[in-house]
């Protein structure tokens, strides 16, 4: 091409410059039309049934019996008991549940990443594990494990740590232990492998200075790994924040959101409210959109608190 | 040539994704429904329940005896479970299309009002084709809408008191003792139980409300006020001595605690509870432990001792048919009409085959109804759940069962484990569903 420009000349300036822009447009077609694809499936996918999901949120009614009653709905959470309960059993969730998990995947990582460690392929593994593992058949496990004569009331009661039967299910404070102890089983090795994948990229030849200063392995933990961790403790505490305020599939299997409400989370509710109540779909895209709020908070918020831009 | 190398590729990959999303979401229409959009010459009628056991079953013996004199007809039964259909239904007629939607579908009755109101014109009108004085009067309530007659009455959920003969010898009791009984005496019967077996009484998820409805439903009383909207709790004298006489079950220690379905029939059929009061779906689990044989009898189940009208018969779940107002209509319409809604020899066949007890009135006698179950001691239980069927008061379900259930399970936690009176739970639960249920 370029060598054809030059071989034209001056003569032929005007005539090669629109060929060249057109050729640019031409260009610039074929650039948004891959674009065009992906941008097309995500509007019609993910943006279209959004807006509709926001109209939907200031409509009222059973049905298709639905009209608009303004802000209505969103007044309505404020009150609505059932929405706040859900609401605080999800952040009990969250504020015990994310930090003990984030925390064991930081250390199993560290462990993990130790260069004399043997069999480390299959440690990983077993720790990976459980993230392969379907969200029903190991909620079902779970629910038959901490049964009132399961297993793990039977070994504790084996070694004589507790006299009667813990009733893991059908008490509201051992529910909710029970709940937050599944999920971290199931979701602490994917983060770990997040950290892992940190690790690998911190510089040894950093860790190398730091011990010809004579400093311990602990003071290299909080000095050296947790500062250039940040960004994925960053990454991992929101995404599974996120995770845990949409939290459903081990809530219904385990414990059906009871007894009473005390495990009921908001993603529950939505589903109660569309299928199991009387298919006010208005009012649960309401509550769907507190989620989204939540999200945007939180998130907000642990961006602030990491205090990184770059992260 | 190059350019439009450029330009099909990222359409050809679109096409694909597009294509795989149809997959996903048209597959299992394609699969579930062969009717949706077909029209009513060819008569293929599509139809959705759960249950392979029971509903299905029944299904199929229906279409077995249709076919016969209605070779013209396709009849596809398509099984989904309850939940499923409950999803499909709300989503498919919200999105305002019906195709993809089945020809009949079975609902269950505690949510039959639900569709009725929230989606009207969605289901066809039964009343030409079937009356709603040939079934049992209490099905009434939840099938029919404005005066028009929508579903096609289906099983009873007529409610029996199994007990287990042996235990109650031991105690000292006869049948006879158990039968027409009260609350109050179920529960001092149940403690000599326990003080002679160590067998508790019963067994209950605490999650479950069911024998506080049972209770309910005996005095003709509901969640709901006779319009199926306004929550009718704090006031209720029936209510409020159906929850005394739950928590009284429970501060008896006759209860033994179960969480789910399974644990619940492990402990009748492992022998670890005297009775089993609940409805008579239970009859094919009670059965299934061989080994108890002659230990068991059904009884009238107990009623409530102050409240006047409470009577020695209730309901627990049941569902009903209902014909979708989609292409094709009519022609399930007869087919439903000439099979569940007035064949008497078809319930003969429900009864022995499957052990299915229907509403149908001029069903409610006959051999398989006479016949003595050998389990039961010889005796013609099914003639007597088919007696109590008629009985059962009729209720209004309204709208919010399920919605005031989940309201009045925590309270009710509260209130077992002490932290609340009983006037206390009701008043908040009103408070709580009038202002949910706006």
């Amino acid at each position: 091409m370029k060598t054809e420009n030059t071989a034209a000349g001056p003569g032929k300036t005007s005539n090669t410059f629109q060929s060249s822009r057109s050729r640019r447009f031409k260009a610039g077609l074929v650039g948004w039309l891959f674009v065009a694809a992906a941008v097309i499936l995500i509007a019609a996918f993910y943006f279209y049934p959004m807006i509709q999901a926001l109209i939907l949120s200031f409509q009222t009614g059973t049905g298709i019996n639905m009209k608009f009653n303004g802000l209505g709905n969103y007044q309505r959470l404020f009150t609505d008991k059932m929405f706040l309960t859900a609401v605080a059993n999800t952040f009990i969730y969250l504020l015990f549940q994310v930090p003990i998990m984030i925390i064991l995947a930081m250390f199993f990582s560290v462990l993990l990443n130790d260069r004399k460690l043997k069999f480390k392929g299959f440690f990983r593994t077993a720790i990976f594990l459980p993230a392969i593992t379907s969200l029903v058949a190991y909620s079902i496990v779970f629910k038959y494990l901490f049964a009132p004569d399961g297993l793990v009331n039977a070994m504790l009661l084996n070694i004589h740590l507790i006299d009667a039967p813990i009733q893991w299910i059908s008490d509201p404070f051992w529910a909710k232990v029970t709940i937050i102890i599944a999920i971290t089983w199931r979701w602490t090795g994917y983060n770990m492998i997040f950290y892992l994948s940190g690790l690998q990229n911190i510089d040894q030849s950093i860790y190398e200075a730091a011990r010809i200063d004579g400093a311990s392995a602990i003071r290299q933990f909080f000095s050296i790994t947790i500062p250039l961790l940040k960004p994925i403790i960053l990454f991992t505490s929101i995404t599974s924040t996120i995770g845990t305020l949409q939290l459903f599939d081990e809530v219904i299997n385990i414990t059906k959101g009871g007894p009473g409400n005390a495990t009921t989370t908001i993603s529950q509710y939505i589903y109660n409210l569309s299928f199991e109540y009387s298919a006010d779909f208005g009012y649960a895209a309401t509550v769907s959109y507190s989620i989204v709020i939540m999200v945007i908070i939180l998130s907000f918020l642990q961006f602030k608190v990491a205090g990184d831009r770059n992260a | 040539m190059k350019n439009w190398k450029k330009i099909l590729l990222p359409l050809a990959a679109s096409a694909l994704m597009l294509s795989a999303c149809s997959g996903g979401g048209g597959g299992t229409t394609a699969a579930t429904n062969g009717s949706g959009g077909g029209d009513t010459e060819k008569k293929e009628i599509t139809i959705w329940a759960w249950d392979p056991n029971f509903n299905i079953a029944a299904l199929n013996l229906a279409k077995e005896k249709y076919a016969k004199d209605h070779p013209d007809v396709t009849i596809n039964i398509v099984e989904n479970a309850q939940a499923d259909i409950v999803q499909k239904l709300n989503t498919g007629l919200n999105s305002g299309t019906t195709k993809g939607l089945p020809n009949v579908v079975l609902i269950e009755d505690y949510r039959a009002q639900n569709f009725l109101q929230s989606y009207p014109d969605a289901f066809r009108d039964m009343s030409d084709k079937i009356k709603a004085e040939d079934f049992a009067d209490y099905k009434a309530g939840p099938t029919s809408f404005d005066g028009k007659q929508y579903g096609i009455p289906f099983d009873s959920g007529v409610t029996g008191f199994y007990v287990r003969t042996d235990y109650l010898e031991q105690a000292g009791y006869t049948v006879k003792d158990v039968t027409d009984i009260d609350w109050d005496q179920f529960i001092e019967i149940g403690k000599k139980v326990k003080a002679a077996t160590g067998k508790a009484m019963l067994t209950q998820d605490p999650n479950d409300l069911g024998t506080l409805r049972v209770m309910l439903q005996s005095a003709g009383s509901w969640y709901l006020k006779e319009d199926g909207v306004t929550p009718n709790i704090a006031g209720n004298a029936a209510f409020k001595e159906a929850l005394e006489t739950y928590k009284a079950m429970f501060d008896a220690d006759i209860v033994k605690l179960n969480s789910d379905w399974s644990q619940f029939v492990a402990a009748f059929n492992s022998g670890d509870v005297a009775s089993v009061p609940t409805g008579n779906w239970i009859t094919p689990s009670v059965k299934a432990e061989a080994s108890q044989s002659g230990k068991w009898a059904v009884v009238p189940i107990p009623r409530l001792k102050d409240t006047s009208n409470s009577i020695n018969a209730s309901n627990s779940g049941g569902s009903s048919w209902y014909v979708m107002n989609v292409d094709g209509k009519d022609a399930a319409a007869d087919f439903m009409a000439e099979t569940f809604g007035s064949d008497a020899e078809l319930y003969q066949d429900l009864l022995s085959k499957i052990g299915v007890l229907g509403t149908l009135k001029a069903a409610s006698g006959g051999k398989a109804y006479e016949q003595p179950d050998e389990f039961f001691g010889d005796q013609k239980i099914y003639s007597d759940f088919a007696k109590w069927t008629t009985e059962v008061p009729k209720v209004n379900f309204g709208l919010h069962t399920y919605a005031i259930e989940d309201i009045l399970s925590a309270e009710v936690q509260n209130y077992l484990n002490g932290s609340k009176d009983v006037d206390a739970v009701m008043n908040d639960t009103q408070t709580q569903a009038e202002a949910q249920l706006k």
